[in-house]
């Protein structure tokens, strides 16, 4: 699942053509480490939806790529 | 290229979904009741044209029952029509919430949700789509006793500019089709005279014409108006 959304993730950043990450840490900051902005995350939601069926934004905010996997 | 569409059991929608069909679009068409030139319809193109019934009163399974169940998720989106609207007309002292509620419902909020779930699937196929609103001329040109109504269509035509503010970086597009009178069910209850009276503020003097309507809403939600988003285009006969 993590090699995954390791790859979901840098899907997502190169759409957008921003700079694609190496490796996954759970601390990384969606936002801050990543880049990602309000359209970035939406993407990364729909992808992720599409595969685990959930909503990972649906009741509140998530902000690290370790609370993205705990919600899946 | 595949385009989702709101009351398509007569009127407007009906006459849209024809256009698009004989243009080669594959269509998915929603209403809650199946006429017999719907059902023609669907005969005449039995792979391009598919239909569900779903009451948009209900917005809580727009979702589940539209976008998972029945088009899925492997299937690309590149438009939506929000043309499904309810028309209830009375003047203001005489306003009753529930049918008020269940205007802004169908009016507003499911073509919002509509439009949530279309731009998530775009997304997820990395499709620029274009979204279409139907406006009426009521919004700019105030009538007696449509005052509610019209509340409607001005949060759709607000609605649709910021949706278009919001996702042009990503080349989602938003725009509102401003129609004037057309001679469809909706407008069944109006009698000549006040028909006579709306044409006589027309520079055209006369009914639009419901082909007129369907052309530019295919030309809005085809790549012919790329560089097109954000706006209101009035289809009226030249309301003045
Ligand atoms: N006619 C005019 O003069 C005029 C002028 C300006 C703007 N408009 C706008 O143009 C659009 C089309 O209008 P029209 O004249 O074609 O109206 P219409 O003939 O009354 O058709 C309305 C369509 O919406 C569907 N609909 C209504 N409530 C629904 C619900 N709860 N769930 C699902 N579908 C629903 C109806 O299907 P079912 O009943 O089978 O569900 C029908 O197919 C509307 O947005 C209208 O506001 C019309």
């Amino acid at each position: 699942m993590e090699a995954r959304v390791f790859e979901i993730i840098n899907t997502v950043l190169s759409n957008r053509s921003k700079p694609k990450i190496s490796s996954l840490k759970s601390e990384m900051d969606l936002r801050n480490d990543l880049g990602m902005d309000s359209l970035d995350l939406a993407e990364l939601t729909v992808r992720i939806e599409a595969e685990y069926d959930v909503d990972i934004f649906e009741d509140g905010i998530v902000r690290t790529v370790g609370e993205v996997l705990k919600k899946i | 290229m595949n385009i989702v569409i709101t009351g398509v059991s007569k009127g407007l929608g009906l006459y849209l979904c024809k256009i698009l069909l004989e243009k080669s679009y594959n269509v998915f068409g929603i209403s809650r009741s199946k006429t017999i030139e719907l059902e023609d319809l669907m005969s005449m193109y039995p792979d391009s044209f598919k239909w569900l019934n779903y009451n948009l009163n209900n917005t809580d399974n727009i979702r589940q029952d539209i976008f998972k169940n029945w088009i899925g998720f492997d299937i690309p989106i590149h438009g939506l029509v929000n043309n499904a609207a309810t028309a209830y007309d009375d003047i203001i002292t005489n306003l009753d919430i529930d049918s008020l509620e269940q205007m802004f419902t169908v009016n507003v909020f499911a073509s919002m949700i509509l439009t949530k779930f279309a731009i998530r699937h775009m997304l997820l196929h990395n499709i620029k789509g274009s979204i279409v609103h139907i406006s009426s001329i009521s919004v700019h040109t105030g009538y007696k006793g449509l005052s509610m109504y019209a509340a409607t269509k001005g949060a759709l035509e607000a609605f649709s500019k910021n949706v278009a503010r919001e996702w042009g970086e990503i080349g989602i597009r938003s725009n509102c089709l401003v129609a004037g009178f057309m001679e469809t069910e909706m407008s069944s209850t109006l009698t000549n005279e006040q028909k006579n009276r709306i044409y006589n503020r027309t520079a055209l003097k006369k009914s639009v014409e419901i082909n007129s309507v369907a052309e530019t809403i295919e030309f809005l939600i085809s790549q012919k108006s790329n560089s097109i988003t954000g706006q209101n285009i009035n289809v009226d006969s030249g309301t003045i």
